[in-house]
């Protein structure tokens, strides 16, 4: 017989993945050549050695993770710092140039000056003067001018005036006067009749204004009440919420608590390794 | 009968955690390093047999794992997805100490100074001290031989026999064939068994123990 199983069926049969025929196969083979079985017989035993060293315990330490933000060279320190003074520079002579700056030292003399250079206008320092004498002079003769102006306007309002009140004195007679007092009579009778009807609107609008005021108030009043009894449901309907509220939170935290509890059994079932896979052992 | 619908429940459960952790849940993600966290570790320890590194493969594998879990396509590969970054995780540094030639602290002070022995540890109240320390020192044997052997029969006997993955998800985890997987793990078991017997451990020396 030249069936000779290799060492990847060796294998398998080792941890029991072998299956029917396979299986039979091999373990006649190993049935009928004893220094293969001691072979496969020495690995089982190397297996359950291995089987003695236990696991370790460990904590899990805390993992932190920073956002992995890709930093370009001017978000950098020193990128800000470069950036920084190549831009205040920048504005600096922007700004030299928009104002015309110009700093020179010639002979001696530091100069500093905006735009260009601009020739002062030379003052003459020497005037003609005027003599008080002249001066006094002046003045006197604009004062007597002033003066004779004033006398003759002043002279001319004055007989205006009279005249018109000469005309005004000429143009009345007594037939105006009685019309004016017509009038005047005719006035006040009118003024009483008006009196009357605004005291009689008057009272009318008071009674009128009274009896709404009266029924807004009941109204009102009615209102209120409504308002309350509704406030007062509302709260009693909130009241019963908050309770049902503390209940269910209750409910949660217990749901919560269960579930953390849950977890770590859970947890410690997939970190422990089910190392019961078929040891084969000598039949 | 109990257990298999317990650990479908945890399976489930993690499976809802995976796919809010995929759309940015940072919550999840951190609920999933707390659930993955003692797995990666152990196997990192295992692979480099000190707690410094393994902690250093591990933090970095699951750093990695929150940052491309959006990128993973399928939920049900999560598992063969998270121990391929671990590997990977476990492969840099592997490379990194390779070149630096740094002495691990552990390697200085004396640990087992500082650490209580193995039979001072709580155990059952009814458990052998002697026995509990002989166990102990097995472990570390037995992490020792682990650590002899080559780095890819390494990752495939410790995914296999500690982490308990499947063939299947041992070769997408590794990027490999099933059958590179086994013929692996054959040989990373031939090894060993060879490593076993130079330590004098045999079925014979240490069948009382088990």
């Amino acid at each position: 017989m030249n069936y000779k199983p290799d060492e990847i069926l060796l294998i398998s049969y080792l941890y029991g993945e072998l299956q029917g025929d396979e299986k039979r196969q091999v373990e006649r083979y190993l049935a009928e050549h004893p220094d293969a079985l001691k072979e496969v017989e020495s690995l089982a035993f190397v297996r359950k050695s291995l089987a003695n060293v236990p696991d370790k315990e460990v904590i899990a330490p805390p993992i932190v993770f920073d956002d992995r933000k890709t930093r370009y060279f001017w978000n950098t320190p020193f990128g800000r710092s470069l950036m920084g003074i190549a831009a205040s520079l920048t504005l600096i002579l922007l700004v030299g140039k928009l104002t015309g700056l110009n700093v020179s030292y010639t002979s001696n003399t530091l100069t500093v000056r905006f735009g260009d250079p601009k020739e002062l206008p030379v003052v003459d320092a020497v005037q003609p003067g005027l003599s008080a004498y002249a001066v006094q002079e002046m003045i006197d003769q604009s004062l007597k001018q002033n003066n004779d102006q004033l006398q003759v306007q002043w002279t001319e309002t004055q007989q205006k005036l009279d005249q018109s009140i000469r005309t005004n004195l000429a143009g009345r007679s007594d037939a105006d006067f009685n019309k004016l007092v017509q009038r005047v009579s005719v006035a006040s009778e009118d003024q009483i009749r008006q009196f009357a009807l605004t005291l009689q609107a008057e009272n009318a609008s008071m009674i009128k204004d009274y009896m709404t005021l009266n029924s807004t108030d009941q109204r009102k009043y009615m209102q209120e009440l409504l308002v309350d009894f509704a406030k007062y449901l509302e709260q009693q309907h909130r009241n019963d919420l908050q309770v049902l509220q503390a209940r269910l939170n209750n409910i949660e935290q217990d749901t919560d608590l269960f579930k953390h509890e849950t977890e770590q059994i859970l947890t410690s079932i997939i970190s422990s390794v089910d190392n019961t896979n078929s040891l084969v052992t000598k039949n | 009968m109990h257990a298999e619908t317990l650990q479908d429940m945890a399976l489930m459960h993690s499976d809802t955690l995976i796919e809010r952790a995929r759309q940015g849940d940072k919550n999840a993600q951190g609920r999933l390093v707390q659930v993955w966290y003692k797995r990666i570790y152990n196997y990192c320890f295992k692979f480099f047999l000190d707690h410094d590194l393994a902690m250093e493969a591990s933090q970095k594998a699951f750093i990695s794992m929150c940052r491309n879990i959006e990128a993973l396509q399928d939920v049900g590969r999560f598992k063969s997805w998270l121990y391929k970054i671990a590997v990977n995780s476990c492969r840099e540094e592997a490379r990194k100490i390779k070149g630096a030639k740094a002495v691990s602290f552990d390697a200085v002070v004396n640990v087992e100074a500082e650490d209580s022995p193995g039979w001072e540890k709580t155990g059952r109240r009814n458990d052998n001290p002697e026995k509990h320390y002989q166990q102990q020192e097995l472990a570390d044997l037995l992490q020792q031989c682990l650590k002899e052997l080559s780095e890819e029969q390494r990752e495939v006997v410790i995914m296999k026999e500690y982490e308990g993955l499947k063939f299947r998800e041992i070769a997408e985890a590794l990027n490999i064939s099933e059958n590179t997987v086994k013929s692996r793990m054959y040989y990373g078991l031939d090894a060993l068994k060879r490593i076993l017997e130079k330590r004098n451990i045999t079925k014979e020396t240490v069948s009382y123990e088990l």
